[in-house]
């Protein structure tokens, strides 16, 4: 485990330095742009506070496709999940307003888990009883979804109004709360880092992770230990929904208080780069989260200072991923 | 019959790419780097032919842009054996952001690139067919090159030895061993030729048909050229067909647009992906992979 | 020197501490059947992967038809006129006879003459008896045919020497005899023949020399002529072969296994009972029913007909789990992914199939100290020779691996025991090990189904001897009735 975290260490660093080597051949410095980068994540409390609004999604997400790549199902759907989830927040909130905040988020973020794993169980679903790869079942599902959201915010859940696609201001009940004050963010980081911690647990200590690790090992082991895979695909994959549409419907009550088309974009991917990157270890994708969420939260001051394009962070997590991958592989 | 020559148009993209997806899923490694491989061939495409003038510059840039990001596909997933599909995915996400800083990376923002779309090259006598000619035989470039390419691809995987030494590696890359051939070698090569054939498909978009590079411009097109392919089941011809197929669907979708039929614009634009579910659902068991695709070598 | 076709001097291969090769010379010349003989281990596989070229040697020389081989690859050992068949066949099923043979010959064209290979094909076929189909799918073939397609590709590169690892360990009886038959007939081409195998009789029937690997050393190379097989033996294991045989049991008890009419892929039609404190051997040639029998016994197949009652209840659609409650152990065949997870600890393995039972864990959490604690207890009773409880399985020898399986599944006391290649891989000493437990736990009055290849250990351990042949179960005798001829022909397919 020493090792592999040394390993993974230098997938990020080696990125990084390719990162440099690009900043330099666009004519900038690179420590200049790096140092902009840790400002704009780090440099403020409320800095900080955007850094960890970023970092939520991505940990809840990621801690979730850790889970089932951990028993083998590669699931890329949490963009799609996340979209659904952030769909089901808003409309709960918006169908059925209440005075009490603590209804009114209650009840969107249940709705938005419930849609969340509802998508991943409709993948769970097609993929199990029709035996296609869940890769492509996931994949598919991430672009109907968001297309089902831009139907929603064209139709019945629109606002008329801005450019773009979107929905009327949620009512201000079912806005999460900034508790910390300096920082300015929503509480989500927190439940982000007990998810984690609670599938940690799961993992290593339940008859249900143990049977998901025995499962992704090998299948013939787990048939030969009296597993139903299809059940362990089913539980991983709605509590990976579960938690994916938990972070959408944080997104939207947190962040946007309204849905937004394309809110979710890319975030289903970078959730696989976090899982990755945390050895698809819960506990571990809090700092993998945390470290991609930096990287977002940084690059836009990155761009406004240095004038290094923001696009940088997309290469920064794809080498990243690319490297991690080797790191990992066997050998 | 604009209705089919729309087809066509939304198709030839698609086809590319799912050749070059064919050569790298017959040699057994899963071709979830398309999308990245279009996108990285757009963008060189269009930056070169902006830059040089000349369109075969770009056709040569899509063709090397797609391949850099094969190569990188085959180092980590043949080379290091990782995960096919998250490799692909990881490569895709690369592609996004390294074509979005390029095009910004002289001053920070993206210069604007205005290509005259490549030209249409009526084949001559043929395109005066009535019904037929505008159809089949009044396309640009990279059209026709699709559709050779599909026959090519046919005959090379069927008759020759390299054809046969691929397929084979897709199903028992350790009897390719034993009978003298380098396994690793031909996927090696197969996922960067993958690369290469899918960057062209990058340039239909960019050089052929909209004469600008924008960021993310493949927008889902590699991830649906993959269905096709698997929809076709491995075949050059049978993706040919998912290809057209999908691309009726969009073209359908525009029609009913600029008919201001009451059905949504966006559900329809769901159609490609709905009929790649419901296609790969219905197949369900019968769709035989290639035996050995995903496996790592040794 | 001589007019060798082979010569290989001095051959060292190390794996890590072992020397898997050391020092061997080896010369075979043109027109003669070379039988290699040895153990499992013995360093046969090794000294030919180096020869073909899979392994580079730490020292010594190779020269072919006078020439050095060194530093080569499979490509060039090829192109020089070598051919190795191997045990588990390189063919592509989903390809025809012809794209397989075509696949890495120079000589079928960059692009590929189909027509003029499969004329080949036939007229090759025809030369050496054959009988192959160049337009045949390799999926739609029996095993023996697709052995002639390794042959007939030899043949068509024009091999001189022709290495087969193995060659009738997948064969049934009848096909071994055309095998010999087409090996004799290459023999009198001039082609030199290098035949590996542990079976005896082969050796005497087709060989014209024999030589014999211990230890990765040569023990020695004498002409089959007047040879006996107990001095091949001897020199092979350099000890009396003889197993030890099971003592009688006492009365077999209840019907503890109840088996009629079970079908499904690779069964066809099933019967038999078995009793407590009984071991029916199941011999017969792999691939004749073998896995499919103890997967579906143990509830990892389903079976499209038949009953399978244990102690009275009929369990044929129950799960592992519900056949695991009511009495059942598995030890399958295929350790690398079925009955152990190499990736996990070994304490982890203990509890692959018990996660839910104590000490291991409870209905929903895992007890990880209790359960390293008990795994301790087992290695210490089993004699698994690992770091500790948290060693991976990956790191554990063959023998240490299957004493895990073993002691897992005892541990729960079963009333029914399937075994399936119990002993496949070991060494004498873990095989032993093995050997005695199972027959300890019939001593103590379970039901005990123990299938193997290996005719030898069937006869050895088994209270009574089935044979299952093309999915069925061609006879069965009581161990003091069995007649080892009649056995064969059972094997062969002939039902009694």
């Amino acid at each position: 485990m020493n090792t592999l975290a040394f390993r993974l260490f230098l997938a990020v660093l080696l990125a990084v330095l390719c990162a440099a080597a690009l900043i330099a051949l666009s004519g900038h410095n690179p420590l200049e742009a790096f140092a902009a980068i840790a400002s704009g994540a780090a440099g403020s409390p409320h800095a900080l506070g955007v850094s960890l609004n970023k970092t939520t999604p991505y940990l809840l997400a990621g801690s979730g496709v850790a889970l089932c790549f951990r028993a083998g199902i590669i699931n890329i759907g949490a963009e799609g999940q996340i979209a659904i989830g952030g769909l089901g927040a808003a409309t709960a909130a918006l169908v059925w307003p209440v005075e009490s905040p603590v209804v009114a988020i209650g009840v969107a973020l249940l709705a938005a888990a419930l849609a969340g794993a509802a998508w991943a169980g409709l993948a769970a679903a097609i993929h199990l009883g029709r035996h296609v790869h869940e890769v492509l079942v996931t994949l598919l599902l991430n672009f109907i979804a968001m297309l089902l959201v831009q139907q929603a915010l064209a139709g019945a859940l629109g606002a008329p109004g801005a450019g773009f696609l979107q929905s009327p201001l949620l009512p201000r009940a079912a806005w999460l709360a900034h508790p910390f004050a300096e920082l300015g963010a929503h509480p989500g980081i927190l439940v982000g880092v007990a998810a984690s911690g609670g599938l940690s647990l799961l993992l290593w200590r339940s008859r249900f992770g143990f049977a998901l690790r025995v499962a992704g090992a090998s299948r013939q082991a787990a048939a030969y230990a009296g597993l139903s895979l299809p059940a362990l695909t089913w539980g991983a994959m709605l509590l990976a929904g579960a938690l994916a549409g938990l972070a959408g419907g944080i997104e939207v009550l947190g962040i946007h208080r309204r849905l937004i088309e394309g809110f979710s974009l890319g975030f289903g991917f970078k959730a696989v780069a976090v899982a990755l990157l945390g050895a698809l270890e819960p506990l571990a994708v809090v700092p993998a989260a945390l470290f991609v969420g930096m990287l977002e939260a940084g690059s836009l001051s990155m761009q406004r200072q240095v004038g290094v394009p923001s696009s940088l962070v997309a290469v920064i997590e794809g080498l990243t991923m690319l490297f991690a991958l080797a790191a990992m592989a066997r050998r | 019959m604009d209705f089919l020559a729309a087809t066509i148009r939304i198709a030839t993209p698609l086809l590319l790419a799912a050749l070059g997806g064919i050569l790298s899923e017959r040699a057994g490694v899963f071709a979830v780097g398309l999308e990245g491989m279009m996108l990285a061939g757009a963008f060189a495409a269009a930056v070169a032919t902006w830059a040089s003038g000349s369109d075969l510059v770009g056709i040569g840039a899509a063709l090397a842009g797609g391949a850099v990001i094969g190569l990188l596909v085959a180092l980590v997933a043949v080379r290091f054996r990782a995960d096919q599909m998250v490799t692909g995915l990881s490569a895709n996400i690369f592609a996004a952001g390294v074509t979005s800083y390029l095009l910004r990376a002289n001053g920070g923002r993206a210069p604007s690139i205005h290509l005259d779309p490549l030209a249409n090259w009526p084949v001559p006598w043929l395109a005066d067919l009535p019904v037929l000619g505008p159809l089949l035989f009044n396309h640009p470039p990279l059209t026709y090159l699709a559709a050779a390419g599909c026959v090519a691809l046919t005959w090379w995987l069927g008759r020759t030895q390299a054809g046969l030494t691929l397929r084979a590696t897709g199903e028992n890359p350790e009897a390719v061993f034993a009978s003298g051939g380098n396994p690793a070698r031909t996927r090696l090569l197969a996922v960067i030729a993958c690369g290469a054939v899918a960057g062209l498909g990058g340039a239909v978009l960019s050089l052929q048909q909209v004469g600008t590079f924008t960021d993310n411009m493949t927008g889902g097109r590699g991830y649906l050229a993959l269905a096709s392919l698997i929809v076709g089941r491995w075949t050059p011809a049978g993706a040919a067909a998912a290809c057209l197929v999908f691309g009726a669907a969009d073209a359908f979708g525009l029609r009913l647009q600029t008919f201001g039929l009451p059905a949504s614009s966006y559900v329809l634009q769901m159609a490609p992906y709905v009929i790649a579910l419901a296609v790969l659902a219905g197949l369900g068991r019968s769709a035989k992979l290639p035996a050995a695709i995903g496996q790592s070598l040794e | 020197m001589t007019d060798h076709l082979l010569e290989m001097r001095g051959i060292v291969r190390c794996f890590g501490a072992v020397r898997a090769n050391d020092g061997i010379d080896l010369t075979v010349p043109r027109g003669q059947i070379l039988g290699l003989l040895g153990e499992n281990g013995s360093g046969k596989s090794t000294l030919m992967k180096v020869l073909f070229g899979m392994l580079p040697p730490h020292s010594g020389s190779i020269t072919f038809k006078g020439r050095e081989l060194s530093g080569h690859r499979p490509a060039e050992a090829m192109a020089a006129g070598l051919a190795m068949i191997h045990q588990h066949f390189m063919l592509i099923e989903a390809m025809s006879v012809v794209d397989n043979v075509m696949l890495g010959w120079a000589e079928a064209g960059r692009v590929l003459r189909r027509k003029a290979m499969a004329a080949r094909i036939r007229e090759a076929s025809a030369r050496f008896g054959l009988d192959l189909d160049p337009d045949a799918m390799v999926a739609d073939l029996p095993l023996g045919r697709r052995q002639r397609i390794e042959i007939l590709k030899a043949i068509l590169r024009d091999a001189d020497l022709l290495i087969l690892d193995e060659p009738t360990s997948n064969l049934a009886p009848a096909e071994v005899a055309g095998l010999l038959g087409i090996l004799r007939r290459l023999r009198a081409e001039g082609k030199g023949i290098v035949f590996i195998t542990h079976k005896l009789p082969e050796v005497l029937d087709v060989c014209d020399e024999v030589a014999v690997l211990r230890a990765g050393k040569l023990a020695g190379r004498v002409p089959v002529a007047g040879v006996s097989r107990a001095a091949l033996a001897e020199m092979m294991v350099g000890r009396d072969p003889t197993a030890p045989h099971a003592p009688d049991a006492a009365a077999p008890g209840a019907v503890r296994l109840g088996v009629s009419g079970l079908r499904g892929a690779g069964l066809d039609g099933i019967d038999f009972d078995l009793r407590g404190g009984e071991i029916l051997g199941v011999a017969g040639v792999d691939g004749n029913g073998q896995l499919e029998l103890a997967d579906t016994l143990a509830g990892l197949r389903r079976p499209a007909a038949g009953r399978i009652a244990l102690n009275g209840t009929d369990i044929t659609g129950a799960s592992v789990a519900r056949r695991m409650a009511a009495g059942m152990a598995y030890i399958p065949a295929d350790r690398a992914r079925t009955s152990l997870v190499r990736a996990m600890p070994v304490a982890e393995n203990f509890a692959l199939r018990d996660s839910g039972r104590a000490p291991y864990g409870g209905t929903f959490w895992l007890h990880p100290k209790a359960r390293r604690a008990h795994a301790a207890q087992l290695m210490a009773q089993h004699d698994v020779r690992a770091a500790g409880p948290s060693a991976l399985v990956a790191r554990l020898s063959g023998g240490n691996q299957q004493k895990i399986v073993v002691a897992r599944e005892l541990d729960r006391a079963p009333t029914v025991l399937v075994a399936h290649q119990a002993t496949w891989g070991l060494d004498p000493g873990a095989t032993r090990f093995v050997l005695d437990r199972v027959m300890a736990l019939r001593n103590a009055g379970a039901a005990i189904l123990y299938i193997s290849s290996e005719l030898d250990e069937v006869m050895a351990i088994g209270d009574r001897i089935a044979v299952l042949s093309g999915g069925r179960i061609a006879g069965v005798v009581a161990r003091a009735q069995a007649d080892l001829r009649q056995i064969g022909l059972w094997m062969a397919g002939q039902a009694a």
